[in-house]
């Protein structure tokens, strides 16, 4: 193997992770977050910070991350998502553009220069600085995601997710709690964009604001849009689709942002259920009411 | 000193209205967040430099020009990325409308570059003391101008056939359309009001701040959905009061509390208010 | 005048009219009764475009008005009173009447004609610059009445006028149908209140569950044992008289 394709392989890994997280929101909650990068960023540096000030070891700074993404989803989404949708993609938006602002100012995040030296994952004294062994951990990672979003959709709790996709105010007279529901898929997501930040930050071993920013959020909302809105292979292989892309048009990267944006419009307008959505008749959300 | 930051506050903020206005009336009639009104903003702005920048063409002129652009993105903006997806779940059109903004931004960046545009023309505006406070007419000029749009747009709201037509339709879609109202036309009416109003903020802002670039909309956008919703999305005067709510609050924290992060003091605001108040100082749709 | 041939609509996959075939000629009242869910609104939302029929024809005076929607449907003269009032609550009353006109081109005789009805129901008068939701029910339905006279119809449509309302502001309301009659307006008149609706028509229809199972005179219809024990039944108190 090649040691760009490995190197592909595990962006593409990751992305999947960001993907199928960030499906979670769109395809189960029926909401838009366009700060999906600051989870992602956030994990990244918690588990950056935690790695190099206290030299945590990769598990426990994984962990750290995964918990603060969380908490984070949690105070986000607790005060927005009894509300529309509409409001929350500007709050997240918002969100977006605040966390920038504090990883740009702040010293201990390095300001615009970010933070180098971030060791590779050692575990059990054994190193995965090399590419195949860090493929096997991004991809049990990856497993470890989609298996826990896999149960999570075809449990009770996942039909509830779709009653209130669906039908909001029918599934408040069932009375699913639809709030919870939200505020709990919300923070779950957000925790599982910052295992994906994680590893991103201990693979490239330098993070910097640049790749937290709304780019970064549109990419993974045209990977779960292209893929289809709340289909689990959807989001995989709308992650694999936009890693592996942008890097055969290369000479196209000017035109990049410009493309999603219009790959969104576009697609919503003849696809709406994305490559792999299922079809019309089974995605109600996406019929006209 | 307070004096002085109020009235950098009230500037701002009649700016952060008329985009507000847009986000509301268009909310009001369709129900959905006009994700990309950051751009149109950006587009009457660089309309209006560019014209500019030509040296052929007067001020009122390039002016108006860029409103008028601003109005036709806007109004063309709903015909592509709006009303083939009406009827759909809320979401389908508000990603649509999100990719929309984000192509515009980047299509500016593409022909525009990334850099600050000067505005090319300087005015001579001075600064006549008063009571010892110093007043730029700069900022008079744009808040009189900011707010003799906004007595505009509710002269044409209340007193005209159009604007109560626009109304009714926010209010009952179905009844408006039995007095033989069409509504598409109204929905392109309200976008291209709503959008001129956006044009013209810009185009003030960017004779304030002396800069016209791509991103220019983003932070303005988020402000002035920040202040509809203080005021109460779909309401008019909702959307005048949290503007200019909005613009004080913000001049007087960075002020006071913390210049570093006042970008982040509208947003605050917004977060207290989901918390506290989510429909908004002023209630209203459609008045 | 308004001819309608099997029409068809529904919601979705439901079909609710199942082949309506009625007319109205000039100068007519007409009735169309039936109970909770029969299809009498759907009947009105079809004919005034707001529901496309599936299948059939409306024909108005001559115009296919089947694929048309409602805002030129109106502009030919057929204007409807809809189900529940559904006056622009926020809007000032005269501001309500004036939206009634919104087709027509000819402003001058627009103010006149809000004079003339201004005139006739000092209600709406007095209370001009009133929001129209601060309007009592009845107050209400004859502010949409006066609302839908001011597009100049040819034909009104009414649906379920004395629902929900004092029975001193049903007669209201029926005297004003009355006049209306008297001078010669075309009405088509959708009630449960069957008998008030029976007093004044001069035809009827019987709708059940989409379909038309009765015709006839208004006299025929008030006699028919049939309809006296559904929807004239004892038990079933006077409220027009
Ligand atoms: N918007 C809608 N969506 C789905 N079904 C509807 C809708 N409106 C009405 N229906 C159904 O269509 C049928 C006929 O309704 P319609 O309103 O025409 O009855 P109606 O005769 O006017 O009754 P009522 O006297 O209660 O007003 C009912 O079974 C109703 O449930
Ligand atoms: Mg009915």
């Amino acid at each position: 193997m090649s040691a760009y394709f490995l190197h592909l392989a595990i962006l593409g890994g990751i992305y999947i992770i960001l993907a199928v997280s960030l499906n979670l929101i769109v395809g189960y909650a029926g909401q838009v977050s366009l700060g999906h990068a600051a989870f992602y960023g956030i994990g990244a540096y918690a588990s950056a910070l935690t790695a190099l000030l206290w030299q945590f070891p990769f598990p426990l700074a994984a962990l750290s991350a995964v918990l603060v993404s969380g908490g984070c989803g949690l105070a986000l989404g607790l005060p927005t998502l009894r509300l529309k949708e509409d409001y929350l993609a500007i709050v997240t938006l918002g969100f977006g553009v605040i966390v920038d602002m504090v990883f740009l100012n702040l010293e201990l995040t390095g300001g615009p220069d970010g933070l180098p030296g971030i060791p590779p994952p050692r575990i059990l004294g054994m190193s995965f600085r090399p590419p195949v062994l860090y493929l096997l951990l991004t991809l049990l990672a990856v497993v470890l995601t989609l298996t826990l979003t896999h149960r999570l959709v075809h449990s009770y709790h996942g039909r509830a997710l779709r009653a209130i996709r669906d039908h909001e105010v029918t599934a408040k007279v069932m009375g699913i709690n639809t709030p919870a529901y939200k505020v709990a898929i919300f923070t779950l997501a957000a925790a599982l964009a910052g295992l994906a930040g994680s590893l991103y930050a201990h693979y490239i071993t330098f993070i910097n604001p640049e790749s937290f920013g709304l780019h970064t959020s549109i990419l993974a909302l045209c990977m779960v849009v292209l893929g289809g809105m709340g289909s689990l292979p959807g989001a995989v292989v709308g992650a694999l689709a936009l890693t592996v892309l942008p890097e055969m048009l290369r000479q196209f990267k000017a035109y990049q942002d410009l493309i999603y944006g219009g790959l969104l419009v576009a697609l919503l307008i003849w696809r709406p259920e994305g490559l792999l959505g299922r079809g019309k008749l089974s995605l109600k959300f996406l019929q006209r009411q | 000193m307070f004096l002085q930051q109020l009235l950098n506050g009230l500037t701002a903020g009649a700016v952060y209205a008329l985009i507000a206005l847009g986000y509301t009336m268009i909310y009001g009639i369709l129900g959905l967040i006009n994700f990309a009104q950051g751009e149109i903003y950006m587009c009457g702005a660089f309309v209006t430099v560019l014209l500019l920048g030509t040296g052929q063409v007067n001020f009122f002129v390039a002016f108006a020009a860029g409103m008028a652009a601003a109005a036709l993105l806007g109004v063309a903006l709903e015909r592509v990325a709006f009303r083939p997806l009406r009827g759909f779940h809320p979401l389908v059109p508000l990603i649509s409308a999100i990719g929309a903004s984000i192509f515009l931004q980047s299509l500016a960046l593409l022909l525009f570059g990334p850099n600050d545009r000067p505005f090319p023309i300087q005015f001579n505006f001075s600064t006549i003391t008063i009571a010892g406070l110093p007043l730029s007419s700069l900022q008079g000029a744009i808040l009189a101008a900011a707010l003799g749009f906004m007595a505009l747009l509710v002269v044409f709201v209340r007193y005209t056939r159009y604007g109560k037509a626009i109304v009714a339709c926010a209010l009952d879609r179905d009844t408006a359309r039995l007095m033989g109202v069409n509504v598409d036309r109204m929905v392109a009416l309200t976008f291209f009001i709503g959008s001129a109003l956006s044009g013209a903020a810009g185009i003030m802002m960017a004779i304030y701040y002396n800069a016209t670039y791509p991103r220019m909309g983003l932070l303005p956008g988020l402000k002035a959905f920040s202040a509809a919703i203080l005021g109460g999305v779909g309401s008019i005067p909702g959307a005048i009061l949290g503007g200019l709510l909005l613009g004080v609050a913000e001049s007087l924290g960075a002020a006071y509390v913390s210049s570093g992060y006042k970008d982040a003091i509208a947003f605050a605001i917004l977060i207290l208010v989901l918390l506290f108040r989510p429909q908004g100082i002023l209630k209203g749709r459609g008045d | 005048m308004l001819t309608l041939k099997s029409v068809q609509a529904g919601y979705g996959r439901l079909t609710v009219l199942k082949g309506i075939s009625l007319h109205v000629r000039p100068g007519e009242v007409v009735t169309l009764i039936g109970g909770n869910g029969a299809g009498k609104s759907t009947t009105l939302r079809a004919i005034s475009g707001l529901l496309p029929p599936a299948r059939g024809v409306v024909e108005f005076n001559g115009a296919d008005l089947t694929r048309l929607p409602p805002e030129r449907i109106v502009a030919l003269g057929l204007a409807l009173v809809p189900e529940g009032r559904r006056v622009f609550a926020s809007l000032s009353v005269t501001a309500n009447l004036e939206l009634g006109a919104f087709h027509r081109q000819d402003q001058k005789q627009v103010r006149r004609d809000l004079e003339e009805i201004r005139e006739r129901f000092p209600l709406l008068k007095e209370r001009a610059s009133q929001a129209a939701g601060t309007l009592s029910g009845g107050e209400q339905q004859i502010l949409a009445i006066c609302r839908a006279l001011m597009s100049r119809p040819r034909l009104l449509m009414l649906d379920e006028p004395s629902m929900g309302l004092a029975p001193r502001m049903v007669s209201r309301v029926y005297q004003i149908l009355r006049e209306l009659k008297d001078e010669g307006t075309t009405l088509l008149l959708i009630e449960q209140n069957a008998r008030a609706a029976l007093k004044l028509a001069d035809r009827g229809y019987v709708l059940e569950t989409g379909r038309i199972i009765l015709d006839g005179s208004a006299a025929e219809l008030r006699d028919d044992p049939e309809v006296q024990r559904a929807y004239l039944g004892k038990g079933y108190r006077e409220v027009w008289e």
